[in-house]
């Protein structure tokens, strides 16, 4: 990957009369990155693709693209072209005049365009379709079509406007893969909105974070997912259990905490909290908690309770844990080993934590 | 390969659609008062066919035999074509204008939330509803006080006045599916806001803006109060018969004419609802 950067938005800004969409939003994207704008509906990602785009124009800040502002350039001007949630495939042409569409505009000669055509076909797996009807394709099939006449007109940067919502559960899983495979193979950035936390992960270089308009984490899956910068980011990617800490010792680096429920333990700074409070706000990932019957051996730290609801989820089982001191039950997810259900609601269990594995998710008031 | 029979899931399905737990109320006497409400309405009309081929002038039973002399007849009379091409004239010049008009208007519609929208809409509607008579006096008046002389030119005037708000509800419903990304699509390939227009609007909603002609078409075609008012010395074909029905010996002829024109009128709105249903199924 190079370090250039294609998109650098600074303090942009959009209002739809008293309402703000996005408020000071600053990203910067480098070449050849799959960045993913993941947020509740209504968060305002979409809003943010659209003005990349050139479909909305913003009210503040700037937003560049290859090193031009693109103030004054309208959307039939930018380097970016856009795969739209509903596909928008021209219903009254056939597949290969959908994937021409745009090069018509750039006079091309009629085989240069034909070969245009073939390839970015090809690139999608749906060489040889040209002559295809656009209503007789399937949904994936739409979704493909879609990608190849943005994809034809070879943009420095390819805006995704939740491209897979519209699939069934298998095939967008297939298509993520997919998608991700094409994207590294051209180096082109694609921008994608997504609410799907998954679908996010699973895809992207980096991921930003946005609620109510704001931008409030941009970080690599890993990172997200490890060191989430509050309480919000936390609970949107996975799952996770929150609990209050008093802080008893500073050290640096680490910070000594009377964990709810658990006692003491020693846990990493997290250097991505946006806020800061005297005591401050644990998670653990319910996956990283041990259940057992007897207390179990080699943890930082140990709680006991009761086990009130059991959910099983094919691959994994959650238990959830009721326990003296803590107001909601703790969830742990177990792994699906030997096809058992090892604990039945209302078994006394145990549950184990390392130091690693307790998050500083920062303020409580978050 | 499951037949519905032999499927078993289908059973209970297919034994409760063929055995309803309540029998509905019946009312015995319906399919009699729809037979009468039928005969009523086409009654009138199916006589004007039969009569154009009876071989006497006098409008009675018994007929007294076939002829197709009255068809013949028709096309040597002069005023009677001078007022047919002055009703093509005044029915084209009326479904371009109307049509046009209300695909920006619908688009604008359809797209866009605007103050007065409601209103507006309202407004354009109307004409449905004005009687038109009253239409008809007050566009005399309106046209002569500004010194505008009945003629076709003020036929035409009032005919877009009523066919708009057809025009304006077969164009909307053609934007009403049409997909907003479709356009956005089209501007972000580069394309310009009017090559936007010419590549994907206008080819989608095509079927419907010759639904919106045909329709609009029929409805000047077929007008009689305005074109009376409004038409002075060049009368339009409604107008012209109306004019011919006076005189008891035309009236075969007026018959032939009027014949031709329901056979022309049912074929147009059958072409316009064809076009219709396919803009319904195309915008999808």
């Amino acid at each position: 990957m190079t370090s250039q950067n294609i998109i650098e938005i600074s303090g942009v800004e959009k209002r739809f009369g008293t309402f703000t969409a996005v408020k000071d939003l600053n990203l910067e994207l480098k070449e050849g990155e799959f960045f993913s704008l993941l947020g509740p509906s209504g968060c305002g990602k979409t809003t943010a693709l659209r003005m990349i785009a050139g479909f909305q124009d913003h009210d503040a800040g700037s937003i560049r693209i290859a090193g031009r502002d693109m103030a004054d350039i309208p959307a039939n001007r930018r380097p970016a072209n856009m795969v739209f949630q509903s596909y928008a495939i021209f219903p009254h042409l056939n597949v290969g005049d959908n994937v021409a569409f745009g090069l018509r505009k750039l006079r091309l000669g009629k085989a240069e365009m034909q070969d245009r055509v073939a390839e970015a076909l090809e690139m999608v797996e749906l060489g040889g379709l040209e002559s295809r009807k656009a209503d007789e394709l399937s949904g994936g099939q739409r979704q493909r079509v879609a990608l190849a006449r943005a994809l034809v007109m070879r943009p420095k940067v390819l805006l995704l406007d939740e491209p897979l919502s519209a699939l069934d559960k298998n095939l967008r899983e297939a298509m993520q893969l997919e998608m991700r495979r094409l994207q590294q193979k051209l180096g082109i950035t694609f921008v994608m909105v997504t609410h799907d936390q998954y679908e996010a992960m699973t895809m992207s270089d980096r991921i930003g974070v946005m609620f109510a308009g704001k931008l409030e984490q941009v970080d690599r899956p890993e990172v997200l997912y490890a060191r989430p910068c509050n309480r919000r980011v936390a609970s949107f990617i996975g799952g996770m259990n929150f609990l209050q800490a008093r802080v008893t010792g500073e050290n640096g680096r680490t910070v000594d905490v009377d964990l709810q429920g658990f006692g003491p333990l020693t846990i990493d700074v997290n250097p991505n909290a946006l806020a800061r409070s005297a005591d401050l706000l644990a998670g653990i990932r319910p996956e990283q908690l041990e259940i057992g019957a007897a207390r179990p051996e080699g943890y930082d730290a140990c709680l006991q309770g009761t086990v009130s609801d059991i959910a099983f989820y094919g691959e994994s089982v959650h238990y959830y844990v009721r326990a003296e001191g803590v107001e909601a039950p703790v969830s742990v997810a177990v792994p699906n080993y030997f096809h058992t259900v090892d604990h039945k609601r209302g078994d006394q269990v145990w549950l184990g934590v390392q130091n690693a594995s307790v998050i500083d998710l920062g303020a409580r008031e978050a | 390969m499951s037949t519905p029979a032999s499927d078993p899931l289908s059973k209970p399905l297919a034994s409760s659609l063929s055995k309803p737990r309540r029998k509905p109320f019946r009312f015995p006497w319906l399919p009699a008062y729809a037979t009468g409400y039928l005969v009523f309405l086409y009654l009138p009309v199916l006589l004007l066919p039969l009569f154009s081929f009876n071989d006497g002038t006098i409008v009675a039973f018994p007929m007294k035999g076939f002829t197709l002399k009255w068809y013949a007849q028709l096309g040597g009379q002069d005023t009677l074509l001078q007022a047919m091409a002055n009703s093509l004239i005044v029915g084209a010049v009326t479904a371009l204008t109307a049509t046009s008009l209300g695909l920006f208007a619908a688009r604008a519609y359809v797209r866009y939330r605007f103050k007065g929208r409601e209103l507006s809409e309202g407004l354009v509607m109307l004409p449905l509803v004005i009687p038109g008579i009253i239409v008809a006096s007050s566009m005399l008046v309106l046209f002569i006080s500004l010194g505008l002389k009945p003629s076709l030119t003020t036929v035409i005037l009032g005919h877009v006045f009523v066919a708009l708000p057809f025009a304006v509800s077969i164009m909307k419903s053609a934007f009403d599916d049409f997909d907003q990304s479709l356009e956005e699509a089209a501007f972000d390939l580069g394309e310009s806001v009017i090559g936007t227009f010419r590549r994907v609007t206008l080819p989608i909603v095509a079927p419907g803006i010759a639904a919106s002609l045909l329709v609009t078409f029929t409805v000047s075609f077929d007008e009689f109060v305005l074109a009376f008012f409004l038409s002075g010395n060049q009368p339009t074909l409604p107008v012209y018969i109306w004019s011919q029905i006076r005189f008891p010996a035309k009236l075969p002829n007026t018959l032939a004419l009027g014949s031709l024109l329901l056979l022309a009128s049912v074929l147009l709105l059958l072409t316009a609802e064809y076009f219709r249903r396919r803009s319904a199924k195309s915008a999808k």
